[in-house]
């Protein structure tokens, strides 16, 4: 019996493949037939994979081999340093990142998103890092593009006391509420945000949270905030 | 009098006042259905149809108004602290508050190093009844309700407090 079974939705999948679905919608039993509808789904991903597996490697044979074993984020630095030569520091960069100033990142942002090379259409998250009491403080931006399917790092740092970066808010609408939480917890000030204040903290809020440095404010509203049950521990 | 018309001859319950008022208070406690962190989900688990919170009296209410008890679930943050302080604020008198889980209890996890964590809710609010765990499973919210019921039942509104 399991083995008709099999043999006819076999069957009825090789059928539907060679577009001809009713094999597939005359078989009677519900069970079988969605068993069958399911293995076809099974058969079509994997027919694409093949295609797009092979698609690569013609792709790449026919690119030169430098820039096989490249990643995106050499590729793109690569890109950028032609455009902007003063803005990419290239001894910071590396294979995972791209690390550039901060002057003219509304430019270069705008550029990734809009160049055909790059197409970066995706900004997928901000992170704000503390990189020591003593030194810098950076942001992190990574991006993706939904078109080439690549993603680069860019880090752009700058000083604890005078932490400024142009907003990128304008260029990707979901930079708006990325900006307002590195914002709220590290105090990097976003020039050109619209609407630049604390997101997830009350706006009454002393200190930047997740900066080294913070210390943790004795009364809020006049609550007590440390802990204060001595002998619990 | 529906089923019960004329099964029964005229009655008189005679009882003292104090306490059948603490047994109408302590049978129907309604809480205040707000859930602030993990902990909430075990008390709508609490109060759905398997541990069924309905049979010992209790109803969800959505406004502080109608509520008499204020199950604080969850980590309360500074900024709900305040919050949680004015809904208490706003509930009618009698009103009890069970502290559920670590985090309302003593800031749980985020005991040391918690900066944004109010370290037990008892700083800003009046608790009655504490219930331990991360999160306490219904088993033990129904404890402290009981409990909590006990308390209430226990209480002498009219008796003349004297000193
Ligand atoms: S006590 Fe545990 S389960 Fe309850 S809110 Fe805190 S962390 Fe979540």
């Amino acid at each position: 019996m399991t083995v008709n079974l099999e043999q006819l939705i076999k069957e009825a999948v090789e059928k539907a493949l060679e577009g001809d679905m009713d094999a597939i919608n005359n078989i009677e039993d519900r069970v079988t037939r969605s068993r069958a509808k399911a293995s076809l789904v099974k058969a079509k991903r994997e027919a694409t994979k093949e295609k797009t597996e092979t698609s690569l490697d013609e792709n790449s044979d026919a690119t030169s081999d430098s820039k096989k074993d490249k990643t995106s984020n050499e590729h793109i630095s690569e890109l950028l340093i032609q455009q902007f030569p003063d803005d990419i520091n290239k001894e910071l960069s590396s294979k995972k990142h791209i690390q550039i100033q901060p002057k003219n990142w509304l430019v270069i942002s705008r550029y990734l998103r809009d160049d055909p090379a790059s197409l970066f259409d995706s900004l997928q998250c901000i992170t704000g890092v503390d990189l020591g009491e003593e030194s810098d403080l950076e942001v992190r931006y990574n991006l993706h593009s939904m078109t080439h399917l690549h993603a680069v790092e860019i880090r752009i740092s700058c000083p604890r006391n005078k932490a400024k970066v142009p907003s990128v808010e304008s260029i990707w609408r979901i930079g708006d509420w990325f900006e307002r939480e590195t914002y709220d917890m590290y105090g990097i000030e976003f020039e050109g945000h619209r609407n630049l204040k604390r997101i997830l903290l009350p706006e009454d809020w002393e200190g930047w949270p997740l900066r080294k440095d913070y210390e943790v404010q004795e009364t809020y509203h006049g609550i007590i905030v440390p802990k204060v049950k001595e002998g619990w521990e | 009098m529906g089923v019960f018309e004329n099964k029964f001859q005229d009655n008189i319950v005679v009882a003292s006042l104090d306490k059948l008022i603490g047994w109408a208070r302590s049978t129907s406690p309604w809480f205040f259905q707000f859930g602030l962190a993990c902990c909430a989900i075990e008390m709508m688990a609490t109060a759905a149809s398997r541990h069924d919170l309905m049979r010992i009296g209790m109803i969800p209410r959505s406004s502080p108004r109608q509520a008499d008890v204020m199950i604080v679930a969850g980590t309360v943050t500074l900024k709900m602290a305040l919050r949680v302080k004015k809904l208490y604020e706003q509930m009618a008198n009698p009103k009890y508050v069970i502290s559920m889980g670590s985090c309302a209890t003593s800031g749980g996890p985020y005991w040391q190093h918690g900066y944004h964590v109010l370290k037990g809710v008892d700083l800003v609010v009046p608790v009655d009844v504490y219930v331990p765990g991360c999160p306490p499973r219904p088993e033990a919210l129904i404890e402290g309700l009981l409990k909590l019921q006990e308390k209430i039942q226990s209480e002498r509104p009219l008796t003349r407090k004297t000193a």
